[in-house]
């Protein structure tokens, strides 16, 4: 931290004092516009690259921010220090309104509506006489010279006031890397459905990350039309401006603090240098380079220049003492009479197929319940309607007594209800121990609290504890996407159970795992009952049943035909036929 | 009300050109859920490889179709084998950003090529042809007669075909196709070609009456979008559909309201439906 402190202080000074001791006008110039569009870039990267919903439609938000000060200024007299943050709310809630409903459907709706979105806002400004329609806004000169306008008629100023946003926009973004916001929001770019089912509000984190890079967006636009005195939509609404910031932004590297700043120096320095050298008939062959980089890097290296000069950081090991993984099995305690997750008459159809007929079902505070049934019973479907995957046609179910059937995934998380998926579904590009935290208790987290502080020390700990008892702790540092696929299985067992919900539900747990692992798994899923956790565990393995649940459902057709203790059901002549067809 | 039913039949016309721009979006997006921002960019260098042929080779652009829809073809294909192949099954952001990236090597590499000026092929003395008592030119008419022909033989292909039947094999389940022996890589290669000699064929019975510059792709890439997702994304008669009612809607509100916002009409439908009806007006699964 100290040594990285170190040289951005120093490269801060440098820049900073550039103006002193170069007059080169040009460079000023070029620099200016460095910070920017890096200021835009790295606004992008916010929502680009952490949330991974890509805007090719920035340019409406620098736009609008470009819009409101000059008309703000031009038309009412009204200064910059006002007109700024007047323009980057504006942005912030026609981003809201975009993002709001496209968020909800795939990624490539959301691309596809940013693009139509400046396409709609450059025709508007184009065509309003209240902004000046196609001759644009001009900005009064009488108001220059005075700190209280932000406006010059020399290039040090305003490179200093540049500078200053491009800081912002570099330290807003630093400040979400940094703690709990940065980490959910790469969960819900990598896995949205596995982020939800965790707890996280994936749709309020994006909207989060969109209102905040408009806003920025918008700052870094009105700085420009201060700059610049004069602002039309072709200058400030180009699509120009949206594919730099994205080219920026992708080529420094996405989704890290430093790669738009790298990117913004790189590509707009070419860029303006070419179209000094090359004029207007070669300005387009640095694009060429542009996008053949773009290409490259999304082939071969997703995090930009950025990925290819780290070099992997080595992070200092915490020691704390732990629970230590080869202990004696506890031994098996007895669940209580107390129902905590009542499932009433669930039903759920696709089409003409049934697949859930109507299912009732008492899960008891303590025990392991096994769902058990032939493919196609209805297990993972009744799974999808208790956790608000699919939506049931009918039925009722309540946890502790209040109802999570028909609430959104991360409410029913909320609500105290965790679950792992069939399959792995774990993110792969994150850490170990950044996938562990985010299975934090979300309900009472508020967004200033995710953004501006990290993990509280009790969480933490419970985290190590469990990492150390799963024998992932010396792989903590690792992307989870690099274990093996049994070690992905029990860490996403440890992202469910990291909050310590009522009742976890578990879609078959040992499959696909070799038998030692099987085994491990079992013994685990057995100490976190032991101290205190309810499952319900959807297995094949019958084997593995009878070793680990209290009591088994039968499922079949849609229905639970029989519930009782592993032995019994195991016996039950209609449980024989339905499943081995005897 | 004269004015209006001569709208709707240009429009007409218009939205025919566009589901035939449309067409090739819409197909390798059905058949690989891959979206193609580059598409707009072969229109464009269609538009321009038809103009070369007319000015240096004075090849008449309805002649020049049969040798540039071919070269174009080979293009998708190649496409294909160099990039997209690599793509297929990365994340959703590295397939957005590598055809991203293919858009800008070729706008700007016709920057580079034929310059910011724009360009036409003038052919002077051309008629109109009454359609429904409206006369409408000659191009026009032929582009938008060549687009229902290309429609009619895609959708002959796929239906009739084996060749075609893989093809929707391929795009329904990749992996049940494979286990079924069909070469979906091929299907996939084919698909570009297809996507790609489509979108050229379009540019070949454009440039007789609109001219090219290196930046046309941005508005044909939104009408193209707009058309796809108006008419549900992953059906070749969506594209079909959702051109027609692009047509319509920028010919009759531009002539009904006013003609500068035409386009804004366009988009802001595009965006009203992918927030009410995302799945289109054909379409029967959104998400």
């Amino acid at each position: 931290m100290s040594r990285t402190g170190l040289w951005v202080g120093l490269g801060l000074a440098a820049l900073a004092s550039l103006p002193a001791w170069v007059q080169d006008s040009f460079l000023l110039n070029a620099m200016i516009h460095v910070f920017l569009l890096g200021a835009a870039a790295q606004a992008w990267n916010l929502v680009g690259g952490y949330a991974g919903q890509v805007s090719f439609g920035h340019a409406a938000f620098f736009g609008i921010g470009a819009y409101t000060a000059a008309w703000l200024l031009s038309r009412h007299g009204v200064t910059p220090w006002v007109g700024l943050w007047v323009g980057a709310a504006v942005a912030a809630g026609v981003s809201l309104l975009v993002g709001y409903p496209t968020f909800s459907l795939r990624r490539h709706f959301f691309a596809l509506a940013t693009l139509a979105l400046a396409e709609i806002a450059r025709i508007s400004f184009l065509n309003w006489e209240v902004v000046g329609a196609a001759i644009g806004l001009y900005l009064p000169l009488e108001y220059r010279n005075r700190l209280a306008y932000l406006m010059w008629d020399s290039k040090p100023p305003y490179y200093w006031t540049a500078l200053t946003v491009f800081v912002l926009a570099t330290a807003v973004v630093w400040v979400v890397d940094r703690h709990r916001a940065g980490r959910y929001l790469r969960a819900v770019d990598q896995d949205e459905d596995a982020a939800e089912m965790l707890g996280i509000p994936t749709r309020r984190y994006k909207l989060y990350a969109m209102g905040l890079s408009a806003s920025l967006t918008a700052v870094s636009g009105g700085v420009y039309a201060l700059y610049v005195l004069y602002i039309d939509p072709y200058n400030v609404m180009a699509s120009r401006i949206s594919l730099l910031v994205v080219v920026i932004a992708l080529i420094g590297g996405r989704g890290t603090v430093w790669g738009p700043v790298l990117g913004a120096f790189f590509i707009v320095l070419l860029n303006e240098y070419t179209r000094a050298w090359l004029g207007g008939r070669g300005a387009g062959t640095d694009f060429i380079l542009f996008g053949l980089l773009v290409v490259l890097l999304s082939l071969y290296q997703p995090r930009g220049l950025v990925g290819l000069l780290a070099r992997p950081l080595r992070q200092p090991q915490v020691a704390v003492a732990g629970a230590g993984g080869d202990e004696e099995e506890p031994p098996r305690t007895l669940p209580t009479e107390e129902v905590v997750l009542r499932v009433r008459g669930v039903q759920k159809s696709f089409g003409g197929v049934r697949a859930v007929r109507g299912v009732d079902l008492e899960v008891r505070r303590g025990e392991i319940l096994g769902l058990v049934g032939p493919n196609g019973a209805g297990k993972s479907t009744l799974f999808d309607c208790l956790t608000g995957f699919a939506r049931p046609d009918g039925g009722e179910a309540s946890l502790g007594g209040a109802r999570v059937l028909g609430l959104p995934p991360h409410r029913v998380a909320w609500a105290g209800l965790g679950r792992t998926f069939q399959g792995i579904r774990v993110f792969p590009d994150l850490s170990v121990w950044d996938n562990v935290l985010c299975g934090a208790e979300h309900s009472r987290e508020g967004l200033w609290e995710s953004t501006l502080g990290e993990a509280p020390e009790p969480l933490r700990r419970r985290a190590e504890a469990l990492l150390r008892s799963f024998g992932l702790w010396e792989h903590r540092h690792r992307p989870a996407g690099q274990l093996s696929y049994g070690q992905q299985k029990l860490l996403s067992l440890a992202m469910a159970v990291l909050r310590q919900p009522q009742v976890v539900l578990l879609d078959e747990p040992a499959a696909g795992v070799n038998p030692v692992l099987v085994e491990e798994i079992g013994r685990q899923i057995r100490a976190l009952n032991a101290a205190g956790l309810t499952f319900v565990v959807i297995e094949h393995n019958m084997e593995f049943v009878m070793r680990t649940c209290h009591r088994v459902a039968f499922m079949a057709e849609g229905r639970v035909v029989t519930v009782g203790r592993p032995e019994e059901v195991q016996r039950d002549p209609r449980v024989l036929e339905l499943y081995y067809g005897r | 009300m004269e004015l209006v039913w001569q709208a709707a039949v240009s429009g007409v016309v218009l939205g025919l050109v566009y589901a035939l721009v449309a067409l090739g979006l819409s197909l390798v997006w059905g058949v690989m859920d891959v979206v193609n921002l580059a598409h707009a960019e072969y229109l464009m260098l269609a538009m321009y490889a038809t103009y070369w042929l007319w000015a240096l080779g004075k090849l008449d652009p309805t002649l020049a179709a049969p040798v540039v829809v071919p070269v174009f073809f080979g293009l998708g294909w190649l496409t294909y084998q160099l990039l997209v192949r690599r793509i297929v099954r990365a994340p959703l952001a590295a397939q957005i950003f590598a055809t991203f990236g293919l858009l800008f090597i070729l706008r700007y590499g016709a920057f580079a090529a034929f310059g910011p000026n724009v360009y036409g092929v003038w052919r002077p003395g051309e008629g109109t042809v009454a359609v429904l008592g409206v006369p409408v030119a000659t191009s026009k008419v032929v582009a938008a007669a060549v687009s229902l022909a290309a429609f009619g033989l895609l959708a002959g292909f796929l239906r009739y075909t084996k060749t075609g039947k893989a093809l929707q094999a391929a795009a329904q389940n990749r992996d049940v196709a494979l286990a079924l022996g069909i070469p979906v890589d091929r299907m996939y290669a084919l698909s570009w070609g297809v996507g790609v000699a489509s979108v050229a064929l379009a540019g070949a019975f454009l440039i007789p009456f609109y001219q090219v510059s290196p930046t046309i792709g941005d508005a044909f890439l939104l009408l193209a979008f707009a058309s796809v997702v108006l008419g549900g994304f992953g059906r070749v008669d969506g594209a079909l559909v959702g051109g027609l009612c692009i047509g319509l809607l920028e010919n009759l509100l531009g002539t009904l309201i006013s003609p500068t916002f035409k386009f804004l009409f366009v988009f802001a439908a595009f965006v009203a439906m992918l927030l009410v009806r995302p799945q289109g007006l054909l379409g029967d699964g959104g998400r």
